[in-house]
């Protein structure tokens, strides 16, 4: 094909380095791809002073690893050190998804499901380009008796830094607002998982204060999330289980003790997650006794928490707060954002 | 120029890697039906399809001679919109998934786990054990627990819907009355560990949401569906405004802006990134507004209508008057 105008449309220089570097059994070194490869080629120049093109080439590499692509750098025996002889090239066998790979109709159809519980940001592209990967593979799609439009969100800004230092194997610092405390402190991480547990974000990180991982809220961070060019080395294996465990564990380990009058909306909803006594009182398990304390304030007279103390205080607190805020001339005293100033143990 | 490729481009070379492998295998494709089995426009198809017939490799020459080049059947594509790779070049297998692609859908599916619909955890187990064997790095540690505790009454639904029956459940609604209702499922939504099922009322002639929390005895119908998806539009916003609505201004903390969601019904051209913020809310129910002020307690105040927020002041103090009977707790210590 002929020479074309340097406008080649950047899909087109991608797509041209995967293959090249795909077909090249022993890799390709930059001033060949630079020089050769479609989308490159025409605007490489042959005295030197490709620079731009370089750079160029540096952010193709970071968009192919981004969409899963791997990359393979080589130096040439007796030449280490020197960046101009690095050979590149994609290894097929780490590229191609296995040939045995195959789906059923049902599990194509849990799958595209599962790709479209996000709805927005980095997740939500990420399950698009996966799901379009499994859709080349061909199989067809079962049809549900009924449609489902599930959604996991995302209100919390922490979440995509904290995504991005998690990925990049990066500490981590933000401010922290423990329940209790009237000002946020300052928290430096190795993030292990980022976790959904009954609603709720948590960050698993390895705390270095502490030296210790600690479970955070991300409801908790205060301000943005600066991630620091500090690599980190803690092992990620099977973090994010472990946090879940952890956060099982403190749930079963927390009962609080209810009574909700009966035929309330109250008695509906929190019976359908707690177990009910033959006298009709909830036990109702938590993992967080100020979240908890956030919504069981909102059932208003329709309960009475019994138990723990901790939570009745919690409970009266916020109900005392919302009278004093809507008391005759009140509002403009009231400090926002003041925190609750119940006593709360850990970090969540 | 050494811009980052947009974010566009990535995403259209994804969509390449995918179809070449897709196509080889498939032989002869039509445009339209490549289209539907990937959620993209007919347009996108044949750019994409144009694109693959001109590129290749540099080659011995590094002159992309012809055949270093993909070929197509021209006047099958031109003609006919019919899809026919006449000569391949390097793509044989789509790629593999990055760690976080891999992670997105291993979270999606972890979530899902509850639903009736997920084909039981054989199914589940199967994929995500594939899912993660296929990914080209260890994918990310993320996690989201099961949506849990609304799989039984979601299960009565689906088999109602597959045995093509009504459901009938006693709903209570946000203004405390509670009545039995006959509906014709459409959709069953979800918003992290909240669900709904969108249905066709029956008796209202009107799509209604119900949250599943709020239905009980619920059992398959005797009535066959007469209302399917398709008949009528399910809007994606689950509470969708109405004449009965109360709308209340309140002064809110910028902080819990994100965590009011749908009762947003007006904020200001310009919100501080801290302090307080003068906003609309839309109730279904006055009563709406007390539990809301309590859960975002010392946060949130009704300004308007006065009323109101003398309303929320007797109901916090109601609340509060049970405590006095309560005899004092016996575990101080906790």
């Amino acid at each position: 094909m002929a020479a074309r105008s340097p406008g080649i449309p950047a899909q087109e220089r991608l797509f041209s380095l995967v293959l090249a570097l795909l077909a090249s059994e022993h890799g390709l070194s930059k001033s060949d791809i630079l020089s050769t490869v479609q989308g490159y080629r025409q605007r490489y120049d042959s005295s030197g002073g490709n620079q731009s093109l370089e750079r160029q080439f540096e952010r193709d590499k970071d968009d192919l690893r981004e969409l899963g692509i791997p990359i393979e750098t080589t130096e040439p025996p007796g030449e280490q050190g020197n960046n101009q002889l690095l050979r590149y090239r994609i290894p097929r066998g780490e590229y191609e998804l296995p040939t045995e790979l195959t789906f059923t109709p049902e599990e194509m159809a849990v799958l595209s499901l599962a790709g479209t519980v996000w709805r927005e940001g980095a997740l939500s592209s990420q399950s698009q380009r996966a799901l379009l990967k499994l859709r080349s593979l061909g199989a067809h799609t079962a049809q549900t008796p009924i449609s489902y439009a599930p959604r996991v969100s995302i209100a919390e800004d922490s979440f995509a830094p904290l995504s991005s230092a998690l990925d990049r194997k990066r500490l981590a610092e933000f401010r922290y607002l423990k329940p209790g405390r009237l000002d946020a402190e300052v928290r430096r991480v190795a993030p292990l998982a980022l976790v959904q547990h009954h609603g709720r974000w948590h960050l698993y990180a390895h705390d270095a204060s502490a030296d210790a991982p600690r479970t955070f809220l991300l409801s908790r961070i205060v301000g943005p999330v600066r991630e620091l060019t500090t690599a980190h080395t803690w092992p990620l294996d099977g973090a994010a289980a472990a946090a879940l465990e952890g956060l099982d564990r403190l749930w079963e380990r927390q009962e609080a003790v209810i009574v909700a009058s009966e035929g309330s909306d109250a008695r509906l909803r929190l019976g359908a997650r707690a177990h009910a006594d033959d006298d009709g009182t909830l036990r109702v398990h938590y993992t967080d006794g100020e979240l908890l304390a956030d919504e069981l304030a909102g059932y208003g007279p329709d309960i009475v928490v019994h138990s723990p103390a901790s939570l009745v205080d919690a409970v009266r607190l916020r109900l005392g707060r919302v009278r004093a805020l809507h008391s005759a001339g009140a509002g403009s005293t009231q400090r926002p954002g003041a925190p609750a100033a119940s006593e709360q143990r850990g970090d969540r | 120029m050494a811009a980052r490729a947009p974010q566009g481009a990535r995403d259209k070379l994804a969509f390449l890697l995918a179809l070449v492998p897709y196509l080889l295998d498939r032989e002869r494709a039509d445009v339209a039906e490549v289209a539907e089995h990937f959620s993209v426009s007919e347009a996108e198809v044949r750019q994409a399809v144009r694109l693959i017939a001109v590129s290749g490799v540099p080659g011995e020459t590094d002159a992309y001679l012809p055949g270093d080049l993909f070929d197509i059947d021209w006047g099958a594509f031109e003609d006919d919109d019919e899809i026919v790779i006449t000569h391949r070049v390097v793509i044989n297998e789509p790629p593999r998934f990055s760690s976080r692609e891999a992670a997105a859908l291993l979270a999606g599916l972890q979530y899902l786990s509850a639903l009736p619909s997920a084909g039981g955890h054989e199914v589940l187990d199967s994929v995500m054990t594939k899912l993660s064997r296929s990914a080209s790095a260890e994918p990310s540690q993320l996690a989201v627990q099961s949506a849990g505790d609304a799989d039984r009454i979601l299960a009565t639904v689906a088999a109602a819907v597959d045995a093509g029956l009504s459901v009938e459940f006693d709903y209570r609604t946000a203004r405390g009355t509670s009545e039995r209702r006959v509906v014709d499922p459409l959709r069953v939504d979800s918003v992290d560990s909240d669900w709904y099922l969108r249905a066709w009322d029956r008796r209202r002639e009107a799509v209604r949401t119900f949250r599943v929390d709020r239905m009980s005895a619920v059992t398959q119908g005797s009535q066959a569906i007469s209302t399917r998806p398709g008949d009528v539009a399910v809007p994606d916003a689950l509470f969708s405004p109405s004449d009965q609505d109360t709308c209340v201004t309140v002064l809110v903390d910028v902080q819990i802006l994100p965590f009011l969601g749908e009762y947003v019904d007006s904020v200001p051209d310009e919100v501080p990134a801290a302090g307080r913020v003068e906003i609309g809310l839309r109730l279904a129910h006055p009563d709406v507004v007390s539990r809301i002020a309590a859960r975002f307690a010392g946060l949130m105040e009704v300004v308007d209508p006065v009323e109101l927020r003398d309303e929320v002041r007797s109901w916090a103090q109601s609340a509060l008057d049970a405590y006095e009977t309560v005899p004092p707790s016996s575990d101080r210590a906790d």
